[in-house]
């Protein structure tokens, strides 16, 4: 049972982000890439929000966020994106998979954590 | 007549139209048919059996001849039957025609055919008498003769009725046929003139509906190209059209309405953003700045290239900003713009709030940034609006507002020392410093002995430094006492590290000679001061003596002495711990020479009314402080120079009168100087540039003036070293306010409004800070170019105007 999900092949931006928010008293799951993020989100009902990296091994963010709009018909989870960059290609993939937004890393701003909440709720 | 009526009478008209041709065309189809059937059944057959009487004729002819020529009586017997059947069919025939005659001719020649008939008829029955009497010759030759004549008079009758029927046979098919020709004529015609009428009925609905559609389109194309909301489609008729045209135009009075009222909002935000001191920008999609943003943005920023530029060109080249930092700003754009307003939370952190912009000729502006997100109705992000301000004149202010709060401090401290007290002590600093320098460099190494020597000497500096409350130095030197004390450690914590420990030591050297300065520049103390005795003493001594020699010289048998020496002792006790405000202020008037040099000013006369008031030790640093810069203050902004002082009938040194009493439950002490007075004028100027008063406000005189009060206003031209940093009278303020007191401005003149008015400052501070000594007024007149205590008689002539006003109670001079 997680509310959130991370999604990122570096690991220590993955634990960074997973203990940021776990401190924050949200539950967590991790996946290492895209793929792995599918399959998390398909055996855990109760995430509500998966926050990616884009550009991973195996399957990246904006992929995975396609396919689950696409495979699983998932509408309700809501999809961040942790990035370092963004393109008008990258958000216009974005948009047709229903992103709802895009932190700039790093992941530590005030304002980050409060909308995090009211989306994993 | 509306469109719809009208629609509606045009289908009526054709309605009827078309049903009177049919109705008209059934007529004449009905008309015709009786006529074909006139001619089909009458005159057609008439005429064929007017030919059929020829034949008839014929048959009855060859009858008679038969029986004339009849061999035998049985012969005759049939023929004679037979000629009388012909006849009655000769007849029938005839009578026949009679019925069918069209025309009086026909009648006529009937007529004749019947009377030739009956000839005929007598002829034939004659012969046939003649032949049936057996009289054959007679029966041939009346057959030959008189029947034959008159069968031939028939024959001809008949042929010229058979003619006369044809002719009117054909009459009647060729009136016929023009009959018909005429009704499908007058249909076509009919026909033709209604498709006409209708057609121009048409004609005109159509140019009535499209006309004004047309038109109306015409205009609102003309509208919607030249955005001139003022015009109008003009109604000509109040039908639908009409109706539809007068909507338009109360839509465009409507869309003239917002558009007017846009525009001036357009205006009023142009307006403010042409003159609006700060920089506002709004950054688009790719995020290059928005063409629209405030003039002052080209100020800051000192180029016109701004809009349409990228704001990381614009707002953050050449700044402190590392590579990392500028391309997370850039990120931010792109994950904020088109998103959202939720992604400005999530990535606001990263949005820089300062920077340093290095311009193109070097010099280094702080910029203050502030960021917002601009959102639709579906709450996107559809530009980050961006704030600049240029702090760079504001840092530097405020840099220096500390650096001269710390000055005044500083001077407050120095001033709580007598002078050659302070003198010693920065002396024995000294020595103690560079004996420590001197031993950090001869140790490259760590050595216990040396350790415990420089802990020593700074011990004891920081002692001395907190003796004399020289908090400022005894900080700085408690750090470098702190790293002595670690290294004495048997473990400690830091390395010998000779550069480190040479560094920390400039530093408190560097803090000593900044006091040393102070004191000797700021203060103009220079030197060791004058040894043998404190002035504080000496005034305490003289009470002290004048009670002993009382007490000596006193007959104690008489009451009324000893009543007397007991008030004289108790004053002089009750003046323990109190100085006069001139011995407390000696200071700052030694330093009023120098400071009067450094402004190429006259060294001012100081004149002090203490009205019999001593003032206790407690308040003798909060004065110093706050009189020292009032007092400075009035010698940088009040007191002009010689020459101006001159040409006004002015003596060419000011003079400064310092008055102190007690009202209200409150010590005052109010200082004033004849110079110039308070520059009310500019200090509205100043506070409206700084942004403190509103340029239009309606302050009175006193609010202006309380403005120099407000932090970070100056008045001078230019900064100054002795004032004008814009933070001294709030400082003072605030000093005095921390000893629950509060300083004020009076106006002495009536001149209200006046760009210059004569005032004095009242600084009230509670009343425990005074102490009464008696009734005499305590004069202090000093020439401050002068020894002090030899003021009084050094006086020149030309200064007597500033003398104290005889007869005003006992003259003192101290």
């Amino acid at each position: 049972m997680a509310q959130i999900l991370v999604v990122d092949d570096s690991s220590t931006v993955r634990n960074e982000v997973a203990d940021f928010l776990k401190s924050q008293g949200l539950a967590v799951a991790t996946a290492v890439d895209g793929k792995d993020g599918l399959d998390k989100l398909k055996a855990d009902a109760s995430i509500k929000l998966v926050v990616s990296d884009v550009n991973m091994p195996n399957m990246d963010g904006l992929t995975m966020a396609e396919k689950i709009r696409s495979e699983q018909k998932n509408t309700a989870v809501s999809i961040i994106m942790l990035t370092t960059e963004n393109s008008p290609a990258m958000k216009e993939r974005g948009k047709a998979a229903g992103i709802k937004g895009w932190i700039v890393k790093p992941f530590n701003g005030p304002g980050v954590i409060a909308t995090l909440k009211k989306l994993a709720s | 007549m509306n469109l719809r009526h009208r629609i509606t009478l045009l289908i009526v008209l054709a309605f009827l139209a078309i049903s009177s041709i049919g109705g008209y065309s059934i007529l004449q189809s009905r008309n015709n048919a009786a006529e074909v059937k006139v001619v089909t059944e009458g005159v057609v057959p008439s005429a064929l059996a007017s030919a059929d009487l020829v034949a008839l004729l014929k048959d009855v002819q060859l009858a008679t001849i038969t029986l004339v020529t009849a061999p035998d009586e049985n012969t005759a017997a049939q023929a004679k039957d037979k000629l009388t059947a012909q006849k009655a069919r000769l007849k029938v025939g005839l009578e026949l025609q009679f019925r069918q005659a069209s025309s009086t001719t026909q009648q006529g020649l009937l007529q004749q055919a019947q009377e030739g008939l009956d000839d005929y008829f007598a002829a034939v029955d004659e012969t046939m008498q003649f032949k049936l009497a057996g009289q054959k010759d007679l029966a041939e030759a009346s057959l030959f003769a008189s029947v034959a004549e008159y069968q031939r008079a028939m024959e001809q009758i008949i042929g010229t009725l058979r003619i006369e029927k044809n002719r009117t046979k054909d009459e009647a098919i060729t009136a016929l046929n023009e009959n018909l020709s005429d009704t499908v004529m007058a249909i076509a015609g009919v026909s033709v003139l209604a498709a006409l009428v209708l057609a121009a009925a048409g004609a005109l609905l159509y140019r009535q509906i499209t006309r004004p559609i047309s038109r109306m389109q015409a205009m609102m194309s003309e509208i919607a190209a030249s955005q001139d909301f003022t015009r109008r489609v003009p109604v000509d008729r109040m039908d639908e059209i009409g109706h539809s045209i007068v909507a338009f135009n109360s839509m465009i009075t409507k869309i003239q309405e917002s558009s007017e009222l846009l525009q001036q909002k357009t205006a009023d935000m142009q307006a403010m953003l042409q003159n609006i001191p700060q920089g506002i920008l709004t950054i688009v999609d790719g995020n290059k700045v928005h063409p629209e943003f405030s003039a002052y943005l080209e100020t800051i920023f000192e180029t016109r290239d701004i809009a349409g530029r990228s704001m990381m060109d614009l707002v953050f080249a050449n700044t402190h900003l590392g590579a990392d930092a500028l391309s997370q700003l850039e990120a931010v754009g792109g994950a904020c713009l088109g998103e959202d307003v939720m992604n400005f939370a999530f990535n606001e952190h990263l949005l820089v709030g300062e920077i340093e912009k290095t311009m193109a000729d070097g010099r280094v502006k702080i910029l203050d940034l502030s960021w917002s997100p601009i959102t639709d109705d579906a709450d996107t992000i559809v530009r980050l609006m961006l704030c600049v301000r240029d702090v760079t004149e504001l840092r530097k202010l405020a840099a220096e507002a500390n650096e001269q709060k710390r000055e005044l401090e500083i001077i407050g401290e120095i001033l709580a020392v007598t002078q050659e007290k302070f003198h010693d002590f920065i002396a024995g600093a000294i020595k103690f410093i560079d004996e420590n320098e001197l031993l950090i460099r001869q140790h490259p190494e760590h050595d216990a002995e040396t350790i415990a020597q420089l802990f020593r000497h700074m011990h004891t500096i920081k002692g001395n430094a907190r003796t004399y409350g020289l908090q400022h130095l005894t900080n700085i030197v408690h750090e470098a006492e702190q790293t002595y004390d670690e290294l004495r450690k048997p473990r400690p914590g830091i390395a010998w590290d000779q550069a480190m420990l040479l560094d920390e030591l400039a530093g408190v050297k560097a803090m000593v000679e900044c006091y040393a300065h102070i004191n000797e520049v700021s203060l103009g103390r220079k030197g060791p001061g004058r040894r043998g005795g404190e002035r504080y003493l000496l005034v305490d001594r003289e009470h002290i003596q004048q009670a002993i020699q009382r007490l000596e010289t006193i007959n104690t048998r008489n009451l009324h002495e000893l009543v007397a020496a007991r008030d004289a002792v108790r004053k002089a006790l009750r003046l323990l711990g109190t100085e006069p405000i001139g011995e407390v202020l000696g200071g700052v008037f030694e330093s009023l020479p120098a400071l009067a040099q450094e402004l190429g000013k006259a060294a001012p006369l100081v004149k002090i009314e203490d009205n019999g008031y001593v003032v206790r030790n407690q308040a003798g640093s909060l004065l110093k402080n706050v009189f020292m810069h009032l007092i400075r203050n009035a010698m940088d902004h009040g007191l002009e120079t010689p020459a101006v002082r001159l040409a006004q009938g002015k003596p060419g040194a000011g003079l400064i009168r310092l008055k102190m009493g007690v009202a209200g439950g409150m010590l005052n002490l109010r200082l004033s100087d004849d110079g110039r007075g308070l520059a009310l004028a500019r200090i509205r100027q100043m506070a409206v540039e700084k942004g403190l008063i509103a340029a239009d406000a309606p302050l009175v005189d006193e609010e202006i003036a309380r403005q120099i009060f407000r932090p970070g206003f100056s008045t001078a031209e230019k900064v100054t070293e002795v004032s004008g940093r814009g933070v001294g009278m709030d400082a003072v303020n605030d000093f005095i306010k921390r000893e629950h007191g509060r300083i004020e401005i009076r106006f002495l003149d009536d001149a209200v409004g006046a760009d210059f008015r004569q005032f004095e400052i009242v600084v009230c501070l509670p009343e425990s800070l005074a102490e009464h000594v008696d009734d005499d007024q305590v004069l202090l007149v000093e020439r401050t170019r002068q020894e002090p205590v030899a003021a009084g008689s050094a006086a020149g002539p030309d200064q007597g105007a500033h003398e104290a006003e005889p007869g005003k109670g006992n003259l003192r001079v101290v």
